[in-house]
């Protein structure tokens, strides 16, 4: 019993982890109909930025969050003005932005790999190791404050969606960036800050999880795997969706430990996504975003 | 009559494609190739197999896949193991890791429900998942520390000629895939879904077909290849650098042309051996950047290039 | 017997009805005009009989036998075929082999047939000079004729036309209606079509279906139905709607 509350704990906490890293992949989908195949290798590169920050300044990976977010907004801008917005017309979704968003990632991986080597680093801090007692277990004060900033940031972007004027326009653009022209807003304005948005939360994201786990220049392809399975199960740009599907998949992958060899339960992820194909293929909330 | 249609193999094109099979199957008796330039050609003709057979996949049908390394890896182990099993002959060995990997591939049925990226993505999880199911399944696998082959005297020297018979066979089908009945269909799912879907085109049956054949043919060359080393090992075989290996080789020369995957495999192979003697810790950045100028600024590759100088020449103005 | 007949035939996206118990019956060499105003459920009616789409309750009958939830190339092979509104060529392929591409699935023939089968419609829709030609530098009429003769070429007995007149010039128009008889009269096919254009459903069409909402309101010869008194208010309503908003 005690080990069942522990790992549904864990489950919990973990969920507001990939509810930000599917959010951002969601969000970027949702309003440019680009699958940002660099996604991992942002996660990977905010993972450095809160390492380096961590090591060589000393700052605490919960006050760099801001440096964090603002360097993957302007890196998520650099990536749609020198890359995607070269895209030939209509090739949007096609394979075109896969490969070249998969170009990118090569680069970000190397670039890594070449600064820090391909070690695997993580970011401990002097309370790291602290636990908080709740529900009769302990609980990982980091893991706590993951959770808290997962939950937080979707929820505050949903707000700014719904509530402030750029977010009306963001919505606007989402649903059809022709009649946007015409009535006068920058398309290609609300673009560039949908694309930063984006792969701020990436960044953000892989700060979040270098407090907890282990990570490499290769590191990436399953955060890839996992948002996009989030996005599958709980729709787009519906934050309530998100953050249940971010809680199923969390819970899944907790509990396989119980009845698979763990070092399967990485596939884990991939196991589900195959599982919704064959069940729900619309989706769990029905929205399709099958082709 | 041919209005409109796509020609049938003109005599021309037929006549080229013996001289050169020909030629590179004498090759290594008029001329002095050292064991190096013999070997690295046998390895150029294995990657130039697997590199048609996944852009009948990612060009022909427009369904990018990262995971093709599953179906090399399947292909691999199956060959190796029967290898091992008894006195089998290595081409039968092949054929079967070719078949099993095909079978595999019929596996993946629920992600080619997707399209596009979605697919994209999900061959990154298939890939992965292959992995990490055959690297603990050590039975099978070896595991971590890999299978050793029966040394067969010669046999790397042989791949040479099997590994040109198999490009040939595989270029040839190219060919005709793109010129037929089947290829028409593929272009038109390539293009739009649904409405080849209203014309009587099921999507699914043809992208089960060809994810299959491609499954196969890169199998075989997994086979080979595992023939060709006498020494395999998961992570390398599964590894997701590999199934990058084949998106690259086909961007390079041309995604969706008949042949650039061919020219791609090429320069990718002498590419690679370059920089990995040279520059060993920036290859991947250095392919990274060419993915994106060639997406950026030539998305055919090198045949985009070839048809941009051929249109300058004088005598092709003339022609046009 | 009917060649097509639809039985309570119904679709629900959420709370809306799209399409609300719809009975249509589509005798053998028929031409059955559907006509409504915008939102009510047409393309929507077309989705759900050639397999784009699963109906959420009622049958379609092909012959007397249900197809229902087939997907629509099992439905093609079975002879029923569309069209859509908005014009899609496969842009990569030539004229002549967006037509093949149809051909192909007439009866399972081989490859020869499949290019006389698409020559053969290509000069029956007029389109045979234009053969080699990619489908983007065709006018709209042109790739109009283009979306028949690829629905021609499955050999279909039942064609669903959606609104392949609108759009087009008078006299292009004429010469889309003149086709679409020709299409009925020399291949045998029987023919639903969504129209907008009242003056050629009301000459082409054999019978009228009006929509409304979802609803079937009206069914009838052409000259009923313009007589129908709901006919005209669901149009005047229209045309309200259109007036305040």
């Amino acid at each position: 019993m005690e080990r069942f509350i522990d790992l549904a704990v864990s489950a919990v906490l973990l969920a507001g982890l990939y509810a930000t890293m599917a959010y951002g992949l969601g969000m970027i989908y949702g309003v440019l109909r680009v699958v940002n195949l660099a996604h991992g290798g942002v996660i990977m590169a905010g993972a450095y930025m809160g390492w380096v920050l961590h090591g060589r300044l000393g700052l605490d990976p919960y006050l760099s969050i801001p440096l964090v977010v603002g360097a993957s907004y302007l890196l998520g801008v650099g990536m749609y003005k020198v890359l995607v917005r070269h895209l030939p017309r209509g090739a949007a979704g096609g394979p075109a932005s896969l490969l070249l968003l998969f170009g990118f990632w090569l680069v970000l991986r190397n670039a890594a790999y070449l600064l820090f080597t391909g070690n695997d680093q993580s970011i401990t801090t002097t309370w790291s190791t602290r636990s908080v007692a709740l529900l009769g277990t302990h609980i990982s004060a980091t893991r706590l404050a993951v959770l808290g900033v997962g939950v937080l940031v979707p929820l505050g972007l949903h707000a700014l969606l719904r509530h402030t004027h750029l977010g009306r326009a963001i919505r606007a653009v989402a649903q059809n960036p022709d009649s946007c022209t015409l009535v006068g807003v920058d398309v290609e304005r609300i673009y560039t800050i949908t694309f930063g948005l984006g792969t701020a939360l990436a960044g953000l994201a892989g700060l979040l999880s270098a407090t907890i786990f282990a990570f490499n220049p290769g590191s990436g392809s399953g955060e890839l795997l996992k948002s996009f399975v989030v996005v599958v199960l709980g729709g787009l740009g519906s934050v309530l969706g998100t953050g249940i599907a971010a809680l199923i998949l969390a819970v899944v992958e907790v509990f396989a430990i119980l009845v698979m060899p763990s070092y399967l339960t990485a596939a884990v992820g991939f196991i589900m996504l195959v599982l919704v194909l064959v069940i729900r293929p619309g989706g769990l909330f029905g929205h399709r975003v099958l082709g | 009559m041919s209005r409109g249609f796509r020609p049938p193999a003109p005599p021309r094109l037929l006549l080229g494609y013996g001289i050169v099979v020909a030629g590179l199957a004498a090759l290594p008796w008029f001329t002095e190739l050292t064991v190096y330039s013999h070997n690295l050609m046998t390895l150029a003709f294995l990657s130039i197999a697997g590199a048609l057979a996944w852009n009948w996949m990612g060009g022909f049908l427009g369904q990018v896949s990262f995971g093709h390394a599953a179906m090399f890896g399947v292909g691999g182990f199956v060959a190796a193991r029967i290898l091992l099993a008894g006195p089998v002959p290595a081409p039968l060995a092949w054929l079967a890791g070719g078949l099993a990997a095909g079978v595999f591939a019929l596996g993946a049925h629920p992600t080619l429900r997707l399209r596009g990226p979605y697919f994209s993505i999900a061959t990154i999880g298939m890939g992965e998942a292959t992995r990490l199911l055959f690297t603990y399944w050590e039975d099978f696998t070896g595991g971590s520390s890999g299978l050793s082959l029966p040394i067969q005297t010669d046999m790397k020297h042989h791949l040479y000629w099997w590994g040109l018979g198999l490009v040939a066979l595989v270029a040839a089908a190219s060919w005709l895939i793109r010129h037929s009945a089947l290829g028409l269909q593929l272009l038109a799912i390539k293009a739009d879904v649904d409405a080849a879907a209203d014309l009587g085109v099921s999507a699914t049956f043809y992208q089960d077909l060809v994810f299959a054949l491609s499954g196969a043919v890169v199998g075989v060359t997994g086979g080979m290849w595992a023939s060709y080393f006498s020494f395999i090992e998961p992570n390398d075989m599964f590894g997701f650098d590999r199934s990058i290996a084949f998106v690259l080789m086909a961007v390079i020369g041309g995604v969706g042309t008949v042949l650039g995957p061919l020219l791609g495999a090429v320069v990718f192979v002498l590419l690679r051996q370059y920089l990995l003697a040279s520059y060993p810790q920036l290859y991947l950045g250095l392919y990274g950047l060419l993915l994106i100028f060639i997406i950026l600024f030539e998305p055919l590759g090198l045949t985009g290039l070839w048809l941009r100088l051929w249109r300058r020449l004088p005598w092709a103005r003339a022609e046009a | 017997m009917a060649i097509l007949e639809t039985r309570a035939l119904s679709k629900q996206f959420g709370g809306l009805r799209a399409v609300d118990r719809v009975d249509l019956v589509l005798e053998p060499g028929q031409i059955l005009g559907v006509i409504g105003p915008n939102g009510a459920g047409k393309t929507t009616l077309f989705s759900l009989i050639a397999g784009s789409q699963a109906p959420s309750s009622g049958e379609v009958l092909l012959d007397g036998r249900r197809v229902d939830g087939k997907p629509a190339y099992k439905l093609v092979r079975a002879g029923v075929v569309r069209t859509h509104q908005i014009v899609r060529p496969f842009p990569n392929l030539s004229v002549a082999e967006n037509v093949a591409v149809g051909a192909m699935h007439a009866a399972g023939r081989a490859h020869g047939p499949v290019r006389d089968r698409a020559v053969e419609v290509l000069e029956f829709v007029g389109l045979a000079e234009r053969a080699r030609a990619m489908p983007g530098t065709l006018t709209l009429a042109g790739r109009k004729r283009l979306e028949l003769a690829r629905a021609l070429a499955t050999a279909p007995r039942v064609l669903l036309l959606d609104e392949v007149i609108a759009g087009l010039n008078p006299s292009e128009a004429q010469a889309l209606a003149a086709l679409i008889r020709r299409i009925r009269d020399e291949r045998g096919v029987s023919i639903i079509m969504i129209e907008h254009v009242m003056p050629a459903v009301m000459s082409l069409s054999d019978r009228v279906l009006v929509l409304d909402q979802g609803r079937m309101i009206a069914e009838g010869s052409p000259e009923e139905v313009v007589r129908n008194q709901a006919v005209v208010d669901a149009y005047l309503g229209e045309s309200h709607r259109k007036a305040s908003a």
